[in-house]
């Protein structure tokens, strides 16, 4: 009875402690991989829609409140003016959720672009939407009418993955949607 | 000093880990398609397995022999995760190349290995230096696979091109058969080697296991029997 005592609290105590351990270091490091995990998997999606920019979105980030939550907009500015934002939305794929990080200029109702944060469609089919040829049908693109050409747009699905690009579609009009709420907001929060 | 030493060293050469204890080679094979990645988790090991020896040595005479795996593998698990987060935190690219190895050093089987064979009947300091011995060999091995299979498959070493145009690829070396057949030939190389060795000292080569005819059991239906 002594010994089963025993062994019950030592293995308690053991896996207490790891948890008390592993929760401290949680804690110190969570700001830190947010950070990183914005600069490597946001971060070159950032550089995909846009070219000549002077800061570092990812450091700039500010968060909004928006009718759908908390939408956190990287801006993108050249010698001190702000020339454009992104932030990422999400459309349902295949495989999972699409992350697009969706781009547009601060100088009329136009995109600038779109980059491919996470996908986990498949490979050769749903996948190639991180490819140029169709990633570039969006590139300054009007804010209006953003639909597949079988919908009645003019942005030309992958063949074979329909469902793709329906969801990168929807990600892209569901950010258009959040930028018109808050584009207003965009120049005073970055004081230009 | 000596002893500590001798301890320290068994993992460099005698007990190398994946080459002379054939441990741990889920990771030897799946990792080592360049140098830096061998490198990167032989230092996570590193870490693990001085800290979990470490801590499992201090422990060794409060932990009960029944529980003492579920002990050892708390620790393991615990030190684990440490270095997921801390990979994260600091080293982000590394993190995206190892993914799922990262979380399966615990099931490596020189962790528990060293635990449960030396860590909880010997002191603190031996068990560190036994620690840091595996790991440190178990890096070496795995940046030389690395390197081997890095250079001839991409003619790259830690991503700088060693290798001019002349040299053609040999993509095969980074794919998952590569691994086997680098791992094979520089097993049968080290084999040879000791061989060698012991000749030069007169004595006979290391055998495999001896199959005779009292342990055998394959040919229980001998022809006349």
């Amino acid at each position: 009875m002594k010994e089963m005592i025993k062994m019950v609290v030592v293995l308690s105590l053991i896996c207490g402690l790891s948890g008390l351990t592993l929760a401290t270091v949680r804690q110190a490091t969570s700001a830190r991989i947010e950070e990183q995990v914005l600069t490597y998997v946001q971060g070159p999606a950032l550089e995909q829609i846009f070219t000549g920019y002077d800061n570092n979105p990812v450091k700039d980030r500010k968060a909004f409140d928006t009718p759908g939550g908390p939408v956190t907009i990287f801006p993108v500015m050249k010698a001190g003016k702000l020339t454009g934002v992104a932030f990422e939305t999400f459309g349902k794929g295949y495989g999972g959720d699409i992350g697009v990080m969706v781009g547009f200029t601060t100088d009329g109702d136009k995109l600038q672009g779109i980059g491919i944060t996470t996908l986990k469609e498949t490979p050769g089919l749903g996948a190639r939407v991180v490819e140029p040829d169709f990633r570039n049908q969006f590139r300054r693109h009007s804010t209006e009418t953003i639909a597949l050409s079988k919908s009645g747009g003019d942005i030309q699905a992958i063949s074979g993955a329909t469902i793709s690009s329906t969801g990168t579609v929807a990600a892209v009009n569901e950010a258009v949607k959040i930028f018109n709420t808050i584009k207003d907001k965009l120049p005073d929060a970055w004081g230009s | 000093m000596s002893s500590l030493w001798k301890e320290f060293s068994k993992g460099l050469w005698k007990d190398l880990p994946p080459f002379k204890l054939v441990l741990g080679l889920c990771p030897v094979l799946a990792v080592t398609k360049t140098a830096y990645n061998g490198f990167g988790m032989g230092m996570a090991v590193i870490f693990v397995l001085a800290l979990s020896n470490l801590l499992v040595s201090l422990l060794r005479k409060v932990i009960p022999a029944k529980v003492r795996i579920a002990c050892f593998i708390v620790v393991a698990a615990s030190l684990v995760v440490c270095v997921e987060l801390l990979m994260q935190a600091y080293a982000y690219p590394l993190y995206q190349q190892l993914g799922i190895f990262v979380p399966l050093i615990v099931v490596n089987c020189i962790i528990l290995g060293r635990a449960e064979a030396f860590a909880s009947k010997n002191p603190v300091l031996l068990s560190v230096a036994d620690g840091l011995g595996m790991g440190i060999g178990f890096t070496i091995s795995l940046t030389f696979l690395g390197s081997i299979r890095e250079l001839l498959g991409t003619g790259q070493w830690f991503g700088m091109q060693v290798l001019s145009d002349w040299f053609e690829p040999v993509r095969f070396m980074v794919e998952a058969p590569g691994a086997f057949v680098c791992l094979g030939v520089l097993l049968a190389a080290m084999n040879a080697f000791t061989n060698w060795q012991r000749r030069t000292k007169g004595l006979e080569a290391v055998q495999g296991p001896v199959h005779d005819c009292k342990t055998c059991g394959m040919c229980a239906t001998k022809p006349g029997a």
